[in-house]
């Protein structure tokens, strides 16, 4: 069902959705950019239509929405674990399709990794629907459609945002209030960003060989990347974390344990208690996430993980393009298959 | 020819080595200037000089190679150049109304460099609007992070960018990039306390390098900028010395006022006995406890300011220079 | 829905010391397990860690701890009687069924001797599941050994090499690497030799070459890979090397899907 809406409608019908959903969208930070006087993207609850910052990509994902950077996994009381309650009013989040489908990705990990689901994944996921903005011409780091993850049709709506009026396609029934049913009805199909000014060619999984990870090309990265981790704390796919024990009473018996993002990017990822450290080099940190995000997680899952939303090339202090990295691979993985 | 040193000198003019010929100082506060003007500026030096100009250690340009009895002329010329600096005062056609308060310098601030903790461009122009005209020999400079790339340690007054950096724990991914840097590059104000980050606030410089290295944005920038002040740094044939710190986490318009004041303190103090006495060798003279109540009386002080109790100044005096031998 | 990451509060039946910084402790426990598998044991407030099972029977595991940081020290400072918390047991472990009716070498590098110790027990006590059963052991000095009197009744009737890196006054026993000792295997029939090698990263690495230039098939070869384990479910991310995670495809792997592992 489609709906035409002046913003002044608009935000009347997100104020009634408000009384049901907590909306997440990007917004402007104010004064929050790491540089003086910038301001950064993310996203946060919003009120109205004019919350919502679409005119730049956001420097950080909606992954923070659904999976908080620290979270308390529970709580010790001398010999009882209490997970804590979390706020159960559901959420409606507003997202490109490349962070949709990003998402997706998330959900491989959390929910079909394995044998077990992930508790706390699982239990605010089943909080949030999804309305899609409509992202038909990207910016400029975007390389989505070479991904596959330029289209995406497991949302709940899809929102148009042109200069004068909003459209909607409602497909959950739930989200139609009565704000809607007074409002033009439309007919809208979310339309999808069919090229960007980025490509990129995944070299194909089964040729990436020992060879390719030997190649001089992550040597490179040793010398460039300086292993800050912003590529992975931005990354909408980027699910790894750490566990952290916090002692809440000097007896011990009252402690907390939670996990907080962590990244193979950033400092200690991989020591192991007695000093062993899997991947030193930032050329081999660099080599373990693409790997991960173009190749290993399509063995897993049949799909790649990285979805192009490139803000990892966004937020690189050290201009690193992972774009341009995939290519330079890709041109790597060719030489090698034609000289076998 | 018949020359009053004063007056020319007053006038942005400098007596030269060259008999008869003197040297144009054109302000540029901050170091910023519109390239419109480098046309006039061009020109002057073509048609009153010998096509040269010098960059001043101070960020202005001198044009050289002047005839004395051209000034009434150039004068007239670079009125656009004096329009530029944004006065509250009247604009003439008799040039530079004043030259002992020297240009005010400034690093390229906010604008550009990523380090920067505000606009130095914007506060040079607005403190050179403050105390311009004024004629006594004031060297002020602004650095937008403790860096202090323009030297502001070298001045009078140096005035340093800071920030107040705000941490959300929430946002913390414990990955210690602030820490190790700070331990490394700063003065060691943060530590990791359970995982979350403790920071000194004695120890923390506001320098801005933690909102830097943090790669998930659990540090940001405070609201309000906040500047430190040194003071009282100076060269010269006599005693050398660095600037010491006098304020801390000051508002813009403390910073500003205290300069505002010491026109008046040194009007009150100078040794007019003497040719000139630069305002470092009056607070020695009269004390810093004096300076320090003159320079403060009436300026509203924001809350979060500390002023230092004492300032004991180092650097050394020439005369001292005997640890020197011969070969 | 279930919450995998809740522990649940185990008592300590047991202390034992090995050496002076690896304790076997014996805990309480009901549930099936399988040698080479591990638990997330932790204290509140302090931190979490994997550690292998070491041995087990009806009513409860061990594991043999090496006091290598923070969480360990505190552990160190428990008592027989306290709790310790447990999630698990998680990882593949050892399937005894690529064992069974093989000519078999299990070859331990220190602490690596603990994940195999079950295994290694298994087919001492039931001599006829195995062709032939030898065990090559190497530690760093005579004081770091492990489980002296398993592998003095290991030695009855199997024949059993322990070799310290560095002897001492005391020691009359072989010294040298491990690598030094492959060539006191009996070798007849390497081709369907199996081996099973656990140890310290630098001593798995050389052990494997040397392995393969002597001539066992890499289909022969099964290793134990110590990985940090975190979440033990698979969604963590630490301990994943390619496509692989450790904790739910190993730690135990074949050697020729181990050889294809980049970090």
């Amino acid at each position: 069902m489609g709906y035409k809406l002046s913003p002044l409608a608009f935000d009347y019908y997100l104020k009634a959705l408000r009384n049901t959903y907590r909306i997440f969208a990007p917004v402007l930070q104010k004064g929050k950019g790491k540089f003086a006087g910038t301001d950064v993207i993310s996203y946060g609850e919003i009120n109205s239509l004019d919350d919502i910052m679409l005119d730049r990509k956001s420097y950080f994902s909606p992954k923070e929405v659904l999976y908080p950077i620290r979270e308390t996994l529970f709580y010790f009381l001398n010999d009882e674990t209490k997970a804590p309650a979390i706020n159960v009013k559901p959420i409606l989040i507003l997202v490109r399709p490349c962070d949709l489908n990003g998402i997706g990705k998330l959900d491989r990990v959390f929910l079909n990794n394995g044998q077990e689901v992930d508790f706390y994944y699982a239990r605010r996921r089943e909080l949030i629907k999804f309305a899609m903005i409509e992202c038909v011409e990207g910016f400029d780091t975007c390389f989505c459609v070479s991904m596959d993850s330029n289209v995406a049709n497991n949302y709940d709506m899809a929102v148009r945002f042109d200069e004068d009026n909003i459209t909607v396609k409602v497909v959950d029934k739930s989200l139609i209030t009565k704000d809607l049913t007074h409002a033009d009805t439309a007919i809208f199909e979310p339309a999808f960003i069919q090229e960007n000014k980025v490509k990129v060619t995944i070299p194909e999984v089964d040729l990436v060989t020992k060879k390719t990870f030997d190649h001089e090309l992550w040597e490179e990265y040793t010398s460039r990347c300086i292993a800050c981790g912003r590529c992975n704390t931005s990354c909408i796919t980027c699910s790894c974390y750490t566990m952290q024990d916090i002692k809440l009473s000097d007896d011990k018996k009252i402690g907390e344990r939670r996990r907080v993002w962590a990244g193979c990017h950033i400092d200690g990822f991989t020591n192991m208690a007695g000093g062993h450290n899997f991947r030193k080099k930032n050329g081999e940190k660099m080599r373990f996430k693409t790997m991960h995000k173009i190749n290993d997680f399509y063995k897993r899952f049949n799909e790649h993980m990285c979805v192009g939303c490139g803000r990892c090339d966004d937020v690189c202090p050290e201009y690193i393009s992972f774009s341009k990295c995939i290519n330079k691979l890709n041109a790597i993985v060719r030489e090698e298959t034609l000289h076998e | 020819m018949g020359i009053n040193g004063k007056i020319v000198t007053k006038n942005a003019y400098r007596i030269t080595k060259t008999r008869n010929k003197t040297a144009l100082r054109i302000r540029v506060p901050g170091g910023y200037i519109k390239v419109k003007h480098f046309t006039l500026i061009q020109s002057i030096a073509e048609e009153y000089g010998d096509g040269t100009v010098h960059i001043t250690t101070r960020q202005g340009f001198e044009i050289p190679h002047i005839d004395f009895d051209k000034i009434a002329q150039i004068n007239k010329k670079i009125r656009p150049l004096i329009e530029s600096l944004g006065l509250d005062i009247e604009v003439t056609d008799y040039g530079y109304p004043a030259a002992g308060t020297r240009n005010i310098s400034a690093c390229v601030g906010s604008r550009i460099c990523p380090q920067a903790n505000n606009d130095t461009t914007k506060i040079a122009r607005k403190i050179e609007r403050t105390i311009y005209p004024n004629d006594f020999h004031f060297k002020v400079a602004i650095t937008g992070c403790p860096n202090d790339c323009i030297k502001a340690h070298m001045q009078d007054f140096g005035i340093i960018c800071t920030t107040d950096p705000q941490y959300d724990a929430n946002r913390c991914i414990s990955c210690k990039a602030c820490v190790k840097n700070c331990k490394k590059n700063v003065t060691g104000a943060l530590e990791m306390n359970n995982f979350n980050v403790k920071r000194d606030a004695e120890k923390c410089i506001g320098c801005g390098e933690c909102i830097l290295k943090c790669p998930i944005g659990a540090w940001s920038r405070g609201e309000t900028p906040y500047y430190r002040m040194v003071i009282m740094g100076r060269t010269g044939k006599k005693n050398p010395r660095i600037a010491m710190p006098f304020i801390k986490w000051s508002s813009e318009d403390v910073v500003v006022g205290v300069i505002k004041n010491t026109y008046a303190f040194v009007g009150r103090h100078i040794d007019r006995s003497l040719p000139k006495e630069h305002i470092g060798y009056i607070v020695d003279r009269v004390g810093y406890q004096v300076f320090k109540q003159e320079v403060m009386e009436g300026l509203k002080l924001n809350k979060k300011i500390q002023i230092a109790e004492n300032i004991q100044w180092h650097g050394y005096y020439y005369k001292q220079d005997n640890q020197f031998k011969s070969i | 829905m279930n919450n995998p990451y809740l522990p649940d509060a185990y008592k300590i039946l047991d202390i034992k010391k090995e050496t002076q910084i690896d304790y076997t402790f014996k805990i309480a426990y009901e549930g099936a397990l399988v040698g080479g598998q591990f638990m997330e044991i932790s204290i509140p407030g302090v931190g979490e860690a994997p550690i292998s099972i070491c041995n087990y029977d009806d009513s409860s595991l061990e594991m043999t701890i090496r006091k290598v940081g923070n969480l360990t020290d505190q552990i160190f400072n428990l008592e027989k009687g306290d709790t310790l918390y447990m999630r698990g047991p998680y990882g593949n472990g050892f399937n005894l069924d690529h064992y069974r009716g093989k000519d078999v070498v299990f070859i331990a590098g220190g602490t690596g001797l603990a994940p195999i110790r079950k295994t290694i027990d298994h087919f001492v006590n039931n001599p006829d599941e195995v062709k032939n059963l030898e065990v090559l052991i190497g530690f760093k000095s005579p004081k770091d050994r492990l489980f002296i009197d398993d592998i003095d009744r290991w030695s009855e009737k199997n024949c059993v090499t322990v070799t310290v890196d560095q002897g001492d006054d005391s020691w009359t026993g072989k010294t040298g690497l491990i690598t030094t000792h492959i060539d006191k295997l009996d070798l007849t029939n390497i081709s369907e030799k199996i081996a099973v090698v656990v140890g310290p990263p630098i001593m798995m690495k050389f052990m494997l070459f040397e392995l393969i230039k002597k001539g066992f098939k890499e289909k022969n070869i099964w290793v134990s890979f110590e990985r940090k384990m975190s979440c033990g479910i698979g969604k963590c991310g630490h301990c994943k090397i390619d496509e692989t995670y450790v904790c739910l495809e190993g730690p135990v792997f074949n050697y020729t899907t181990a050889k294809a592992l980049i970090d």
